[in-house]
């Protein structure tokens, strides 16, 4: 279970103290996968840092399993916006780089490795550098790469925001796939109001600066999931009333 | 005409692109064989003008007479180039070695850097050829005040690329290096420094032909022996066509060294280029 209470966030700025998230109290349960949806710059990348120890916490308390955070987990699988990969190893090789960098022995997990590549269709590109893989090839490979040293949370940030809409379409379902393979507990960053519903058990709405969570979203959809959830009028629902919710605050904020 | 209706697909002739039209400036023998043919050009009028004009062999020799220079004063020159050259390498090294260690220094403590960056940018804006005397006062006038002022004024280039380098790694990647604990020496050989690699290696070539520069104008000074010092020494005897001949050994030596350079430089950015 991961607690939010009271999250805040200050920048120092020479105008005066910038709020970029003020005040968020959430629970996730272990296992459960959660998406962030709210507008570009809304404060939930800074959201997810402070999930990643990689920001300090202004006031309020995050706790992961009763402990409370004081820095990187290692834990933690981190996925970003553009995959990020070291453009002179291989995809295996970008996929064991966080076991090199925690310092773990590397042989434990090259049988993990190429299983994680072969799960998300790559397993004939595993010796391929990275300028030799399309976009949608190169983000599959950072999310092998954030599974690869068996993290209890995935951590998400807007993964798929720099595809093209077909490429991004697919990619959400080989997240769906691989979720629900590995299970677990998955933070998910995005302004795509039918990703967050497709992959989600639950969706947060945030307002823009500073972030507050506005509605907190159950999704019904069984487990497992495909593409096909996307046809029920259900699913269409959903997705206008979220919408709905998002219009609503921008108006408020305006 | 029919007409379409919504979900139909009309099967559209598309008309293969014309590739056959090619860039003939890229053909491979032209790319070497063009710049040949230029000079070649230039060196044909340079003779021709000499000779149509009875240009006096004391202003300026034809390029037949330098080459029968060059063939006369073979030994004499390759004598010379020698310790040119080999200064100008130990000096290209030692300012390699010193320039990425400064750099990594700067780009590794927020001190250093406050403290010494200025001064360096400082130091850059010194015209170095004017420092070159006071080497000669502490060091001597033997190998080490020309290997130290060749290092000298090699030594900038590699620290500003090297620095330049070593903070192009993109946030994101350092970022996920943090959140996975890893050590600043693990990011630093992992990452940092393979990143650095491309920036590094344009410095390098900077820094090697300002190595050379820095032995010629030690031997200008101190002349003793190199390349610098037949120079100087062809014109105080007002032997135009060997100081023409000495630049070309002089050519030769740069090439040398610059070519061992971007031959390292293809090497290892087959792996690290990105």
């Amino acid at each position: 279970m991961i607690s939010l209470r009271g999250v805040r966030k200050t920048y120092a700025s020479p105008a005066g103290p910038i709020e970029a998230v003020a005040g968020v109290s959430v629970d996730i349960a272990e296992g459960e996968f959660v998406s962030i949806l709210g507008p570009s710059g809304c404060g939930k990348s800074t959201l997810l840092m402070m999930l990643a120890g990689l920001e300090n916490i202004t006031a309020g308390s995050i706790t992961i399993a009763g402990q409370p955070m004081v820095g990187p987990r290692r834990d933690a699988g981190l996925v970003f916006q553009d995959a990020t990969l070291l453009p002179w190893l291989s995809a295996l090789d970008n996929v064991l780089f966080p076991i090199k960098m925690m310092r773990l022995p590397r042989e434990k997990y090259v049988a993990r490795a190429e299983e994680l590549l072969h799960s998300v269709g790559l397993g004939d590109f595993m010796e391929k550098r990275p300028r030799e893989l399309s976009g949608g090839m190169r983000q599959r490979v950072a999310l092998c790469r954030s599974l690869v040293h068996t993290p209890s949370i995935m951590l998400m940030d807007e993964p798929f925001s720099a595809l093209d809409a077909i490429t991004r379409d697919e990619m959400a379902l080989v997240l769906l796939d691989l979720w629900a393979r590995h299970r677990k507990t998955g933070i998910f960053i995005t302004h795509s109001i039918r990703e967050a519903v497709l992959l989600s058990d639950r969706v947060l709405v945030m307002t823009k600066r500073p972030a507050v969570v506005v509605a907190d979203v159950k999704i019904p959809f069984a487990r497992p999931r495909d593409e096909s959830v996307q046809d029920s009028p259900e699913f269409t629902a959903i997705v206008a009333r979220l919408r709905g919710m998002i219009e609503h605050s921008i108006k408020v904020a305006a | 005409m029919s007409a379409t209706q919504l979900g139909d697909v009309t099967p559209v002739a598309v008309a293969p692109p014309n590739l056959e039209r090619r860039d003939l400036s890229r053909h491979p023998a032209l790319q070497l064989g063009l710049p040949v043919l230029f000079a070649a050009a230039v060196l044909l009028l340079w003779e021709f003008l000499c000779r149509a004009y009875a240009v006096p062999e004391v202003i300026l020799p034809t390029p037949s007479a330098i080459y029968a220079r060059i063939i006369s004063a073979w030994p004499f020159l390759v004598q010379h180039a020698v310790p040119t050259g080999t200064e100008a390498a130990i000096g290209f090294l030692l300012a390699t070695v010193l320039g990425i260690a400064l750099a990594v220094l700067l780009s590794y403590s927020r001190w250093a850097y406050a403290a010494l960056y200025p001064n360096v940018i400082f130091f850059q804006l010194i015209p170095k050829i004017a420092l070159a005397p006071l080497f000669i006062v502490w060091l001597g006038i033997g190998s080490p005040s020309r290997l130290a002022f060749s290092m000298f004024i090699a030594f900038f280039p590699v620290v500003i690329a090297t620095l330049t380098g070593l903070n192009a790694t993109p946030p994101d990647m350092l970022r996920l290096c943090k959140a996975l604990t890893a050590r600043s020496w693990q990011v630093f050989l992992s990452v940092r420094f393979p990143y650095a690699l491309p920036h590094i290696f344009s410095g390098l070539k900077i820094a090697v032909t300002f190595a050379i520069i820095g032995v010629i104008v030690g031997e200008f000074i101190t002349a003793q022996a190199g390349l610098g010092y037949l120079i100087l020494f062809a014109s105080s005897q007002a032997e135009t066509s060997l100081i023409m001949a000495s630049i070309a050994m002089l050519c030769v030596v740069g090439l040398v060294l610059y070519g061992a350079v971007a031959g390292l430089e293809r090497l290892i950015l087959r792996k690290y280029g990105h």
